[in-house]
C-alpha cells in the first residue's frame, strides 16, 4: 500500500539533509564560525555567515520535550495512535521534529539519550526517527518492522453457562463496563476495494487515494462505514458467557448504528462489548449487545452497533 | 520614547461568539463595515471621523491583497493610515499600538482596527472557498513548497497548536514540575467569570476542577477543558486623539504601554521554549508605561490554553520564573479574587472568535476601565495589562492600559 501520510517536498537547499538520510547519515550544516544550523538554510541564524557546510553528525540526541496525542493531529496519523511527537536536541543543539518509536508512552522522559531510526517505509524518502539509545527497535525501518505486536485473538475466557430462560440469570449480564478487547485486524485499501466492488459503494473518498491526498477532508482514503460494520465478524470478542437452552438464536439486526469516527485506510481496528439490555420478548429472550469497533489507540468509537440477538 | 498616552481606545464592538454552523455567513467587507460602524457609534464618533484603518491581511475573504484600500472603498472613508496585520492571536494587541503610534506620530486622527472572524458565504464555482477548506485541515501549517514546517514538520504528523503548547507543557513539567489541578483552576474560574457574562459562549455552564482534570485528553498533558474552541465571532475597536477623546461617550482608556516579540514560528526552533516572546514584549511595555506588574488592576492574558497563561504570569513578571505553579494556587483569578484576570471569561469560555480571539481581551480591559462590565465590574479598574499571542508562543505582544 501506497505511503499516504504528507510527505517532505525536498528543494534545492534542503536536498543534502534527504539525501543523508537515504544513506542512513544524519548530516546538518555548519557555517565557517562553528555554528550548528538546523533546518537548512542559506545562512547562519546566529552569525549571518553565509559560508555553510555539510558534515555527517552522529545523530545522538537527547529527548528535549515531547507528547503523547490521544487525538489524532491529522486523521491520516490515525494508525499511529498515540502518536508520540517529540523535539529531540542533537549533541550539536540544534532541535529537530521527530517521532519516536519502539517506545511506549509510559518510558519516555525529557532527558533521556536517544539514537537515530532511519525511516524507509514510505518508499520514495527516508524519515528521521528516534529510539531510546537501548532500544531493541532497529536502526533502520523497513514495511514489515512495524508494527511488531501480536494480532492474534485474545485467549478463550471461561464460559459461565446461562439458560436463557432462567430471567434472572439473563439479567445478570447487563453490565455498564465493557469487555477486554478483541484481536485486532488491518483494514487495508485491497479490502475497502473488494467491499466497494460488491456493494457498489465505491465512492472516491473510499476509493481513489490521490483524489482523497488532495479534496478529502481526511487527507487519506477511509473505509466505508458498513464495510467496519461487518468486519466484526472477524473480530473475537473476548465472551465470558455462553447463552444456552435455546432452540434457536437470531441476529435480529441492529437498534441503533453510528458510523461515528472515519477509519483511514491501512488502520488497525478491534472491537469491545457490553450486554446493554436483556428483555423478554413475545418469541423469547432479546439481548441487546452494545459493539464499539475502534481504531487501535483510539478512544472514541468507529463504529457503535446495538445488536439485538433473540433466543427463541 | 515610546507612547506618551496621547491616543486613547474610546469605542468597540463585537459579535456574540457563535458556533461556525449556526452563525451566519456574511462577507468580510461587509463584517467590517458592520463592525465598524457598531464601534462608531459605541465611541460617540462615525464614519467621517475615520481616517485611520487597520485589517486583518491573511485570512480576508475577498482579496489576499490591496485589503486595506478595498475595505476603506467599501467602508466610504479616506484613509491617511492603512495596515494590515499578521500577528495570528497577537493581531488585536499589535494593532492598538499600530494605531496609537500613528495617532501620536500625527499620521492620522481616529483608526479603526477590525478582524472579520465570521464565515463567508460561498459561490458554486469557488475555488478560493474549496482551496481554504483544503488548507484548514493543516490549521496553521503552511503546506507549500518551501516553507520549513510543510517539509519538516507534517511528515512525523506535528501538526497545529495543540501538540506544540503540549511540549511545551511537558518541557515546563519536567523543569519545574506540574500540577494539573492548579492549571485547570484557571480554566474554573474563568469559567465562573463567563457565568457573569451573557455574552460569552459559555454562559451558564460552571465547570469544576473535577470537570477539567477528566475531561478528554488531547495532547498529553492537554485536555479539552485546557484548550480554546474556536467559534464565529469578530470585532472591532476605534481609538482616537486623547484630546478627541475627552469628547466621546465613554471614558477615554489611553494607551500608555506596548510591547511586541517575534522569534520562531514554532517552538522547536526556539533556543528555550520555556523563555517565551511575552518576557521581552511585557518588560518593554512596562518600562513604557513607567508602571509594574503589581500595579495592574486587571490582566487580561491571552488565554488559547491553560500553559499559556501560565508562562504568561511568569515571564509578564507577576510572578518569579519557576514559581507559576504556587502563584495559580495562591490567587483567585475571579472578579471577585486577588487577581482579576480574563474577567470576560478568557477566550477559554467567553469563545475564542478566530483571530479576533485576542481582541475579545483588549476589549474586556477598554469595558473594565471604562466602568461598562456589568455584574462582573471590578472596584478597582483603572489599569489594566493585556497580551496577545499568535501561534505556538511564537508572537506575542503586550499592552498597558489606563484610564484617564
Amino acid at each position: 500500500m501506497g505511503w499516504n501520510k504528507p510527505l517532505p517536498q525536498v528543494t534545492e537547499i534542503s536536498a543534502p539533509f534527504w539525501d543523508g538520510l537515504r544513506k542512513h547519515s544524519v548530516r546538518i550544516q555548519q557555517c565557517d564560525k562553528d555554528h550548528w544550523i538546523f533546518f537548512p538554510r542559506t545562512h547562519c541564524p546566529h552569525c549571518g555567515s553565509r559560508s555553510l557546510q555539510w558534515r555527517s553528525v552522529s545523530g545522538a540526541a537527547t529527548l528535549y520535550s515531547f507528547t503523547v496525542t490521544r487525538v489524532p493531529t491529522l486523521p491520516e496519523f490515525t494508525d499511529e495512535m498515540p502518536q508520540l511527537l517529540a523535539v529531540v536536541e542533537l549533541s550539536e543543539g540544534v532541535h529537530i521534529n521527530t517521532t519516536l518509536v519502539g517506545m511506549e508512552a509510559a518510558d519516555i522522559r525529557i532527558g533521556q539519550a536517544l539514537r537515530p531510526v532511519f525511516d524507509e517505509r514510505p518508499g520514495t524518502h527516508v524519515l528521521l526517527r528516534y529510539t531510546a539509545i537501548d532500544s531493541a527497535a532497529p536502526q533502520v525501518l523497513r514495511a514489515d518492522s512495524l508494527p511488531g505486536q501480536a494480532l492474534a485473538p485474545p485467549a478463550p475466557l471461561a464460559r459461565r453457562q446461562i439458560s436463557c430462560k432462567d430471567s434472572a440469570a439473563m439479567q445478570s449480564l447487563v453490565s455498564d463496563t465493557f469487555s477486554a478487547w478483541s484481536n485486532q485486524i488491518e483494514v487495508t485499501q485491497a479490502s475497502i476495494d473488494q467491499f466497494a466492488a460488491l456493494s457498489g459503494d465505491d465512492y472516491w473518498i473510499h476509493t481513489d487515494p490521490a483524489k482523497s491526498r488532495t479534496d478529502s477532508p481526511f487527507g487519506t482514503t477511509i473505509a466505508q462505514g458498513s464495510l467496519v460494520q461487518v468486519l466484526i465478524s472477524r473480530l473475537q470478542l473476548p465472551l465470558d458467557y455462553e447463552i444456552t437452552g435455546s432452540n434457536n438464536m437470531v441476529n435480529y439486526g441492529s437498534d441503533r448504528l453510528r458510523f461515528a469516527n472515519p477509519v483511514p485506510s491501512g488502520c488497525r481496528i478491534h472491537a469491545r462489548y457490553r450486554v446493554k439490555a436483556v428483555q423478554a420478548v413475545k418469541s423469547g429472550m432479546q439481548l441487546t449487545m452494545e459493539i464499539n469497533i475502534h481504531v487501535v489507540g483510539q478512544e472514541r468509537p468507529s463504529v457503535i452497533n446495538d445488536l439485538l440477538i433473540l433466543y427463541m | 520614547m515610546g507612547l506618551r498616552g496621547q491616543a486613547a481606545l474610546v469605542g468597540a464592538a463585537q459579535y456574540r461568539p457563535e458556533k461556525y454552523a449556526s452563525a451566519p455567513r456574511m462577507f468580510h467587507l461587509e463584517q467590517v463595515a458592520d463592525l465598524a460602524t457598531q464601534a462608531l457609534d459605541d465611541a460617540g464618533l462615525s464614519l467621517s471621523d475615520v481616517d485611520g484603518l487597520i485589517t486583518l491581511g491573511p485570512q480576508f475573504h475577498e482579496a489576499s491583497m490591496f485589503v486595506p484600500a478595498m475595505a476603506s472603498e467599501y467602508l466610504g472613508t479616506r484613509l491617511n493610515f492603512a495596515e494590515v496585520v499578521d500577528l495570528g492571536g497577537a493581531s488585536s494587541v499589535g494593532m492598538v499600538w499600530r494605531a496609537a503610534a500613528a495617532i501620536e506620530m500625527g499620521m492620522c486622527d481616529t483608526v479603526v482596527c477590525v478582524i472579520p472572524s465570521r464565515m463567508a458565504p460561498t459561490a458554486p464555482d469557488d475555488d478560493h472557498a474549496a482551496q481554504v477548506m483544503r488548507a484548514s485541515r493543516f490549521g496553521g501549517h503552511s503546506t507549500r513548497f518551501g516553507a520549513p514546517e510543510a517539509e519538516m514538520d507534517l511528515p512525523y504528523g506535528h501538526m497545529a497548536q495543540n501538540t506544540g503548547y503540549a511540549m511545551i507543557a511537558q518541557r515546563y513539567a519536567a523543569t519545574h514540575g506540574y500540577d494539573a489541578a492548579a492549571l485547570a483552576r484557571i480554566a474554573v474560574d474563568q469559567r465562573f467569570n463567563a457565568c457573569h457574562n451573557p455574552q460569552a459562549m459559555f454562559f451558564g455552564q460552571p465547570i469544576t476542577v473535577e470537570d477539567v482534570l477528566a475531561s478528554r485528553m488531547v495532547a498529553e498533558p492537554l485536555r479539552m477543558l485546557e484548550i480554546v474552541m474556536p467559534v464565529a465571532g469578530g470585532g472591532a475597536m476605534v481609538l482616537t486623539r486623547a484630546d478627541k477623546a475627552t469628547h466621546c461617550r465613554h471614558r477615554s482608556v489611553k494607551v500608555t504601554g506596548c510591547g511586541e516579540h517575534v522569534h520562531s514560528k514554532s517552538p522547536t526552533y526556539a533556543a528555550d521554549m520555556l523563555a517565551t516572546p511575552i518576557g521581552p514584549a511585557s518588560r518593554r511595555a512596562f518600562a513604557m508605561a513607567g508602571r509594574t506588574p503589581q500595579d495592574m488592576h486587571m490582566a487580561q492574558i491571552y488565554d488559547c490554553y491553560t500553559i499559556t497563561v501560565l508562562l504568561t504570569l511568569e515571564d509578564a513578571g507577576f510572578c518569579r520564573k519557576g514559581e507559576g505553579l504556587e502563584f495559580l494556587r495562591t490567587h483567585d483569578f475571579t472578579f471577585n479574587g486577588n487577581f482579576p484576570m480574563n474577567t470576560h471569561g478568557g477566550q477559554l469560555s467567553f469563545g475564542q472568535t478566530g483571530s479576533a480571539g485576542g481582541m475579545t481581551q483588549v476589549i474586556e480591559a477598554m469595558q473594565q476601565i471604562q466602568g461598562r462590565a456589568g455584574p462582573r465590574q471590578l472596584a478597582r479598574h483603572d489599569l489594566a495589562y493585556v497580551s496577545g499571542t499568535g501561534g505556538v508562543m511564537s508572537e506575542q505582544g503586550a499592552l498597558i492600559l489606563e484610564g484617564a
